[in-house]
């Protein structure tokens, strides 16, 4: 029972620390920069196929499909892609919406994020179907007798390492400064010598390889992808961000945990939970959002006339 | 002096008042010549053709407001002449349409979206609410009457207005929520709102879960059952006509609820909704309460258009009322012109006929449809026809 119970919780973390991945990045763009960007969970699921088209590509050259280090290499890689992918987007993209109204950018990040979904249902060899997607750490470590797979810890632990180096880069760097400033007043940075276009093509890098990671390590654990997988992993990280408060990075965890905790525990206690898991997980979001109207750790606005 | 001057300016005027005349009759028989063309064309290179011959004409608009001022002045010179002329086409479209069956469904189709979008624009359009939950009011109007039919047997036109409440309690249930969230924090709202309707439809028991409902009659009307042939003067129009005729009188109810709206208190409360929040509720204005009021005429109305759909499709899924679904709506009023009664409604006719007409590129379309609707946020991002300023007095 107690190990029931210990590894119902371990998923539940290791589900709430891949959301958090994916989470992180919309609050990023959404509550530092106010940038709206519905596309990021499209953006940050490039890179499951990026690395498996990678995989496929080498297996053909070399005769053999690459592992270990080589595996390892082509998984940074598609990270770097998809944050200069993501990069390219604002570039062509995004950035002209910065300055219209919201809905604009809503709608044609929307549009995005279909146009993102169709070009790997396309672009990619049999794109319409699920691919299988290599677990690719295996093994378990024994913690206190209790056997906890290495893959399990170091999703936590690279989402913890995520966290907090998001939270060095931003408060104890230049750059981080730079990012704040722009997120606060952009006249006043750019009279203070700061590109804002640079910081916001910085800010897409990262927040996009930060999902893409979340991305990997998604296909991981459901060991599948599939093109419109995104949707979904898009929609409860969207939430999960804005469930805790858009712009807090303690935020985005919080919530991540939160709706990974209700998720597991629907699909595991309510009969038939697994096809009502989504119904419980809005409501939730809905529920949340209606006692605290900015998120859980979102700063209350206070409006001056 | 003065006296002949007077007679240059009444002569330029009568000049002006003709050139109107000409100008509104030949605007709306071109209108309806390329529509109808539109919709007969089969071959995807006359499709194409089309579509850059409508992007030139934007784009002469674009590049020249005069002539654009001039026929926004025409029309609302010639109001009545421009409202009959309409309505004579409107009333006439079905019968130049060679018997094609496949022509009237999509004007049905279109009809139907016009409806929806004209719905959304009392929330986007006049006041700014974001709301991602149409399509879900659409899929509620649409299953409530749906049941009422299958279960019951009750009647269309008992139904039709049951349905419209039901969406509407919907409605203010969604609205709630909107008293307190903005921005991002209520579209998220309104979006999980959406998901959720979507996931019970399809998983329910008694919505037949993701096969839908089968089965739903058509209406009759005065012993004329709508699945029959519509007959006028001898000649025989395809039973879609029916629905044609229906769903144009819906788009008629809905021009007519949304100018008298817009128009009135109501209206006027929604656009300084819009343009400040704020100062909006510092003048008095229940902020809550037109939010709300907004949630619930949006549903009102796609609870209409979802019967009708209902029972002219006779079978429906979870899968006709997603999350895309509303996403299309919205892109509806946002390509069209927030706040636009006229270019909603070509928005809503465009976007349905553009995926329909792109069957040739079958696989691609989705992809076409999405790097259509960037494009044009990008070139043209008033939308199709601009919101104009409200004008008083004469």
């Amino acid at each position: 029972m107690t190990d029931m119970l210990l590894q119902q919780l371990l998923n539940c973390i290791t589900l709430g620390s891949i959301y958090a991945l994916i989470a992180l990045g919309f609050s990023l763009l959404f509550g530092m920069l106010n940038i709206i960007h519905f596309s990021h969970g499209d953006v940050s699921l490039l890179s499951p196929f990026l690395a498996l088209g990678a995989v496929q590509a080498l297996g053909t050259a070399l005769g053999a499909a690459p592992g270990g280090m080589s595996f390892f290499l082509i998984l940074v890689g598609a990270i770097v892609l998809t944050g200069v992918i993501g990069l390219l987007l604002d570039a062509l993209v995004i950035q002209r919406f910065r300055d219209a109204p919201v809905m604009m950018a809503l709608v044609a990040t929307v549009a995005l994020g279909i146009v993102l979904r169709e070009l790997i249902r396309h672009l990619f060899p049999n794109g319409s179907n699920p691919h299988s997607f290599p677990r690719f750490i295996t093994g378990t470590l024994d913690v206190f007798g209790f056997p906890v797979p290495i893959f399990n810890a170091a999703v936590i632990l690279v989402s913890i390492l995520s966290v907090g180096g998001l939270f060095l880069l931003l408060n104890r760097t230049r750059l981080g400064l730079q990012i704040r400033a722009v997120s606060h007043d952009r006249e006043a940075a750019r009279l203070m010598s700061i590109n804002p276009s640079r910081i916001f093509r910085v800010t897409f890098f990262i927040a996009s390889a930060i999902g893409a990671i979340g991305g990997l390590f998604f296909s991981s654990y459901a060991s599948v992808v599939r093109f419109d997988f995104s949707v979904e992993v898009g929609l409860i990280g969207f939430s999960a961000a804005v469930v805790g408060g858009l712009g807090s990075m303690p935020g985005a965890i919080v919530g991540s945990l939160l709706i990974a905790v209700l998720d597991t525990f629907v699909q595991a206690v309510v009969p038939h939970g697994a096809s009502y898991r989504l119904v419980f997980v809005f409501s939730l979001v809905i529920g949340i959002l209606i006692f605290r109207p900015s998120g859980l750790f979102g700063k209350t606005i206070v409006e001056k006339v | 002096m003065a006296a002949s001057n007077h007679i240059e300016t009444a002569a330029a005027g009568a000049g002006t008042g003709a050139v109107g005349i000409a100008l509104v009759i030949a605007v709306e028989l071109i209108g309806a010549a390329f529509l109808r063309q539109f919709l007969l064309v089969e071959d995807w290179r006359i499709i194409v053709g089309m579509l850059g011959v409508f992007c030139a004409a934007l784009y002469v608009l674009q590049s020249r407001p005069a002539l654009e001022n001039r026929i926004a002045e025409a029309f609302s010179e010639h109001r009545r002449l421009a409202t009959l002329l309409g309505a004579v086409i409107v009333l006439m479209f079905p019968f130049v349409l060679e018997q094609s069956t496949y022509a009237l469904h999509l004007c049905v189709l279109s009809l139907l979206y016009a409806t929806l979008a004209l719905a959304l624009n009392f929330q986007l359009g006049s006041a700014n609410i974001p709301n991602f939950a149409t399509g879900a009011s659409y899929g509620i109007g649409a299953y409530a009457s749906a049941l009422l039919a299958v279960n019951l047997g009750v009647s269309f036109w008992l139904a039709l207005p049951v349905a419209g409440l039901v969406a509407t309690i919907f409605g203010f249930l969604l609205g709630l929520p909107s008293m307190r969230t903005r921005e991002s924090y209520l579209a998220l709202v309104t979006i999980a709102f959406g998901v959720v309707v979507h996931q019970l439809l399809n998983n329910l028991e008694f919505t037949g879960g993701p096969n839908g409902l089968v089965g739903i009659p058509a209406p009759e009307l005065f012993g004329h059952n709508f699945a029959s042939p519509l007959v006028v003067f001898g000649y025989s129009l395809p039973s879609q006509a029916n629905f044609y005729y229906l769903s144009a009188l819906l788009v008629l109810i809905a021009i007519l609820f949304a100018d008298r709206l817009h128009n009135s208190r109501v209206g006027l409360a929604w656009n300084a909704l819009r343009a400040d929040e704020l100062a909006a509720r510092c003048q008095g204005i229940n902020t809550t309460w037109y939010k709300v009021l907004a949630f619930a005429v949006d549903a009102f109305l796609a609870g209409f258009a979802g019967t009708i759909y209902a029972f002219y499709v006779g079978f429906i899924s979870p899968d006709n009322f997603t999350f895309l679904v509303s996403v299309t709506i919205m892109t509806m009023v946002i390509a069209g012109g927030m706040d636009n009664i006229l270019g909603v409604i070509v928005g809503a006719v465009l976007l349905t006929l553009l995926p329909e007409k792109l069957r040739a590129f079958s696989d691609y379309r989705i992809l076409f449809f999405g790097v259509t609707v960037i494009a044009f946020l990008m070139i043209r991002p008033q939308g199709i026809f601009p919101q104009r300023l409200r004008r008083y007095g004469g």
